[in-house]
């Protein structure tokens, strides 16, 4: 059964790269503390108190504006959503909105994000987060109060509206993809972060009624969600049900989404431009400072591992796919300039070392290469060791294995392997000595009988127990018959 | 017998402080005495500032002693109307949504005001957030008029103009969103100034209809609203709405050859007693050698409905956030639904501030936008461009500050838009957020009324220069003995 | 009707403002007067005249340096572990 399935995006990314709220100076970084111990008279909403708009923030909205395509307005204004809730001070939000007249900081861009695919982008813009809610009891139906920390209010957000341009949510997770590898290019908002980036959908099948889904906790359960919603959709589409346009809620726990608690009456935003904040000027020399200042991003970075480096497209994308291993690579080629044998080392070996579990969407917490000992200066060692034939590509590997876990440098293992294999030389050859010294007239024989050989060598696994290796002892032997 | 220390201007304050004709110390008690007497028939403060008040004037005596350098405002009292946040001292905006709240900062104006050696004796009452023509809209009751105590003080900075007629202070602070500080200043027969939009922080100045009001000073002469005006005013990074420039100072001077136009609009909607007092005050103008001339401001007959579209929008935002729940007035949250919680919390707003809300919210709603919001803000642009017409010909325009005189108390209680009507010749100075002030120009009938003079965007000087010249020839009575 | 007693109560609703019977009667009678004077700004035909606005420069922003603010923000004494305490969400 045939369907057409159309779904767009609504991803909220924080601004945790800028250092202070969007309209405060209380700091950015409110994870891990106290409640309500990151506020400040402006975020928690007091009377008297006046929005002071973060430069950065503008700077970085602006970056995320031009790394998707967008067109820049001449200048941008902030409105006022109007609505209570008990997670939100002033009982407004503070956002931008385009229905009188472009305001947003970016509108109207495309994204290719892989496989020949793009979607457009509707409309970027800024826009403050509320503070959060907590359950005493542990679930909002149970708790007889609520617990409220302000902490998060005011932090600033970059919201990025799709247009309804995907059909499959495996193009969704692709997308998404390639949105983290943007925003981390640009450094404007690490995705590591708990609740950093988030993601609504929206979806309908076959022209029917959009559905919009909300509380979808990571990027890697977009995915999911939307499967789970599509299959629900295509379900009463087969009974000859209409699938009504509504917002569910996606449960997390339960993998499902749910039809959201019904309101009584019919929310009005009633919109309206700030007073506080004039409309700040954009205009062109402010967009060239902002491409000209902004970091490289990772189409352009790959284009240039590719141009510059000569690796294959292949081997560039898994680089840019993550911005560390990015940055690992850039860092080793500074010490050692070999960059196909690094990309190799990199791409290949070491990840085959990385934590199964850290490669993993819903567990990326930490850097790729927190657990292993190894930094850029170690690869950079390897490559330079086997460029130079120093050692051979099998112990290279060896050698990586080992010093991922103890951090040794390769060179420095290197020399003790290759001094313990002279130490064996040495005890081999003495062990040739005594055998031909014993068996004289087997040595005779070999002279004349390449075969015998064979004999002198079993000679020689006794006596080092086996221990020897059969190879270069046999060399060993057939050079010391050649000598005499 | 020498007059009382509590007549004197703020000038002769700070002279006579520094000089030790008489301590700091002394003034300000004089003054508590004389808010211990006048207050039961005024009514002008909502809380008193007692014993702080006397320390600072005690520490600012020492001082003065100790040969230190003392500020520009050093001794002056000032009342502060309750909504500008004052850091430890209780500031309700007259109303039961901030019955215990005390403010976590000042106010900018405060910090530069106690820069200037100023002490701060007591908050004045004002309609519930600012929201009135009268005070009568105050939890605390009304403010009545030192010049006859069974009419109404003004609004909604009654607290502050009263304060300073009935000598209970040497000046006094408000804000103006439509009127607030001008209306009152009239009714009472003393100078209130509405600075150009932009020249004062508004940072700690509770908001009302923040694309409206300035906080502005009342006192009982020009040269008191001067000097107050040039320690507030200046930019502030705390307030992204005040214009980046280099502080500006206002002086004293009397400017011959200037011209003055009179606003028909405004003189010919004025009772006949308010109407006659400003032809001759345009007369007394005359003859120190300013030209008066009659003009049109035709757009003034949409002036209140633009006002009243935009403050009320503004305000049912504005006021959203007094849930209750982080600041406000004791009420245990357990036990409620929050949406129950949030609107029986917000029943205690007053009626007015409920009726505005209520108007606010109907103005910005969904599909209403363009109808009243947009052609609000546009009504501001053609009067803007209409005086700034008339600004190219003449210096200043003048006119009435109210239509009438002041009325009795309940009069228009009941009939809130006969209340709104009353501000009329105000709105226009707020809407294109040019400066205004009042400056006292005589009584009709017994009671005050106000000249108001209005001048181009930052054309302060100007506007004061015809101030002072007026009040110089004038020589109204500023101050009930009550 | 300019505005019903109906559309008063849904903008109560809105504002979370809870009127009794008693000022719902008397307030849609005082907002309706007060609606059909703003109803005068329909009559003005002013589509060409744009609004004023003021406009701020990318560089008079507040720079991005973080202050912590020192002293106790929240007035209220419902607390809990250092959460404001508020009404139950249903």
């Amino acid at each position: 059964m045939a369907t057409t399935t159309k779904i767009g995006l609504e991803i909220h990314c924080q601004l945790t790269g800028a250092k202070s709220k969007l309209f405060c100076r209380c700091s950015s970084d409110y994870r891990g503390k106290a409640p309500n111990a990151n506020i400040c008279p402006i975020c928690a909403g007091l009377p008297g108190t006046l929005p002071l708009l973060n430069q950065k923030t503008v700077e970085f909205a602006a970056m995320i504006t031009l790394a998707l395509g967008c067109k820049f307005p001449d200048d941008i204004a902030f409105y006022r959503k109007n609505y209570f809730y008990p997670d939100l001070p002033k009982n407004f939000q503070l956002t931008q909105y385009n229905a009188y007249s472009i305001t947003s900081i970016g509108v109207d861009g495309k994204l290719e994000y892989g496989n020949g695919k793009d979607a457009r982008i509707r409309r970027v813009q800024l826009e403050e987060d509320p503070g959060r809610l907590v359950y005493a009891s542990g679930s909002m139906d149970t708790s007889v109060y609520v617990l409220i920390d302000y902490n998060r209010a005011g932090m600033p957000l970059v919201e990025i509206v799709t247009e309804p341009d995907f059909a499959d949510p495996k193009d969704v997770r692709m997308f998404l993809d390639k949105i983290t590898s943007i925003i981390e290019h640009l450094g404007v908002c690490d995705t590591k972060l708990e609740g950093s980036v988030r993601c609504d959908a929206n979806v309908s099948i076959d022209g029917g009624n959009k559905v919009e889904i909300k509380n979808i906790s990571s990027f890697a359960d977009v995915e999911k969600a939307l499967r789970y919603e599509i299959t629900r959709q295509r379900t009463m589409a087969s009974r000859e049900i209409q699938v009504r346009s509504e917002t569910r809620h996606w449960d997390d726990a339960r993998k499902v989404t749910k039809e959201s608690r019904t309101k009584e009456e019919e929310q009005d935003y009633r919109y309206f431009p700030e007073p506080d904040i004039p409309m700040v000027l954009l205009g062109s020399e402010f967009v060239s400072f902002i491409r000209q200042s902004m970091p490289e991003l990772p189409d352009t970075r790959k284009e240039r591992f590719m141009s510059k480096y000569g690796l294959s497209a292949h081997i560039a994308q898994v680089l840019i796919g993550n911005k560390e291993l990015a940055d690992f690579f850039e860092s080793t080629l500074m010490i050692y300039l070999s960059p196909k044998e690094i990309a190799n080392w990199i791409v290949t070996d070491l990840m085959s070392f990385v934590d199964e579990r850290q490669k993993k969407e819903e567990d990326k917490q930490y850097l790729l290469f927190a657990g292993l000992k190894v930094g850029p200066e170690h690869i950079a060692d390897l490559a330079r060791l086997v460029d130079q034939e120093t050692i051979n590509r099998a112990t290279a590997k060896q050698i990586l294995g080992q010093i991922v876990r103890t951090g040794e440098m390769p060179s420095a293992l290197a020399k003790k392997m290759h001094a313990s294999r002279i130490d064996d030389a040495s005890v081999l050859a003495q062990a040739v000595q005594s055998v031909f010294q014993k068996e004289q007239a087997a040595v005779h024989d070999a002279r004349r009988n390449a075969n015998v050989a064979n004999f002198l060598l079993g000679k020689v696994m006794k006596i080092t127990k086996g221990t020897a290796d059969p190879k270069i002892a046999l060399e060993m032997i057939q050079k010391k018959l050649k000598e005499d | 017998m020498p007059l009382p220390l509590y007549t004197l201007e703020a000038g002769q304050v700070v002279e006579g402080i520094k000089n030790r004709e008489f301590s700091a110390e002394e003034y300000i008690s004089q003054l508590l005495g004389r808010i211990e007497k006048v207050e039961p028939k005024v009514n002008a403060f909502v809380t008193l500032n007692k014993e702080e008040g006397l320390n600072r004037a005690r520490m600012l005596d020492k001082k003065i002693r100790d040969g230190e350098q003392s500020g520009p405002l050093a001794g002056v009292a000032l009342s502060i109307k309750d909504n500008i946040c004052t850091k430890g001292m209780k500031t309700t905006c007259a109303s039961k949504m901030l019955e215990s709240y005390i403010p976590a900062y000042d106010a900018t104006v405060i910090k530069r005001l106690m820069s200037a050696g100023a002490i701060i004796i007591g908050k004045a009452n004002l309609d519930e957030f600012a929201m009135g023509s009268t005070t009568e809209f105050s939890r605390h009751g009304p403010t009545r008029n030192p010049w006859d105590i069974s009419r109404v003080s003004g609004g909604s900075s009654g607290g502050s103009a009263a304060s300073v007629a009935a000598l209970e202070c040497t000046a006094s602070l408000g804000s103006d969103t439509g009127g607030s500080v001008r209306c009152p200043a009239s009714f009472c027969s003393v100078v209130g100034l509405k600075p150009t939009y932009g020249l004062v922080s508004r940072f700690g100045l509770v908001s009302y209809a923040n694309s409206l009001e300035q906080i502005g000073p009342v006192g009982r002469t020009v040269s008191d609203v001067v000097s107050i005006l040039n320690v507030i005013a200046g930019s502030d990074e705390n307030d992204h709405t005040t214009i980046n420039s280099n502080k500006p100072t206002y002086s004293l001077q009397e400017r011959k050859g200037l011209r003055a136009g009179l606003v028909m609009e405004f003189t010919e909607g004025a009772d006949p007693g308010v109407s006659k007092m400003i032809y001759n005050a345009a007369d007394t103008l005359e003859k120190q050698g300013c030209k008066c001339e009659e003009v049109s401001l035709p757009s003034v007959q949409y002036a209140l409905a633009s006002y009243y579209t935009i403050a009320t929008a503004e305000a049912s935002s504005n006021l959203a956030r007094y849930d209750n729940i982080r600041y406000g007035f004791d009420m245990n949250p357990e036990g409620y639904e929050w949406n129950s919680y949030f609107a029986k919390a917000r029943s205690n707003f007053g009626e007015e501030a409920k009726r505005r809300i209520i108007v606010g919210s109907y103005v910005l709603s969904s599909g209403y936008y363009g109808k009243y919001y947009l052609k609000a803000h546009q009504v501001r642009s053609l009067l803007k461009h209409e005086m700034e017409t008339l600004f190219k010909r003449y210096d200043v325009l003048i006119g009435p500050t109210m239509p009438i005189l002041p009325f009795k108390i309940g009069e228009r209680i009941d009939d809130p838009l006969k209340m709104y009507l009353v501000d009329i010749d105000t709105v226009v100075a707020n809407l294109t957020g040019m400066p205004a002030i009042s400056v006292p120009a005589g009584f009709a009938d017994g009671l005050p009324v106000g000249l108001q003079i209005m001048a181009d965007q930052f054309a302060e000087q100007t506007m004061l220069d015809i101030a002072y010249l007026f009040e110089q020839a004038a020589k109204v009575q500023r101050s009930s003995e009550l | 009707m300019v505005v019903t007693r109906e559309e008063v109560k849904h903008l109560g609703w809105l504002a979370k403002l809870e009127m009794s019977d008693a000022e719902l009667q008397r307030y849609t009678a005082q907002i309706e007067e007060i609606i059909s004077y703003l109803n005068m700004l329909d009559t003005i035909p002013l589509e060409q005249v744009k609004p004023i606005a003021m406009k701020k420069k990318f560089s008079e922003l507040r720079k991005d340096a973080p202050e912590n603010f020192e002293d106790a923000v929240l007035g209220t004494r419902y607390r809990k572990d250092g959460f404001v305490k508020g009404p139950r969400m249903l």
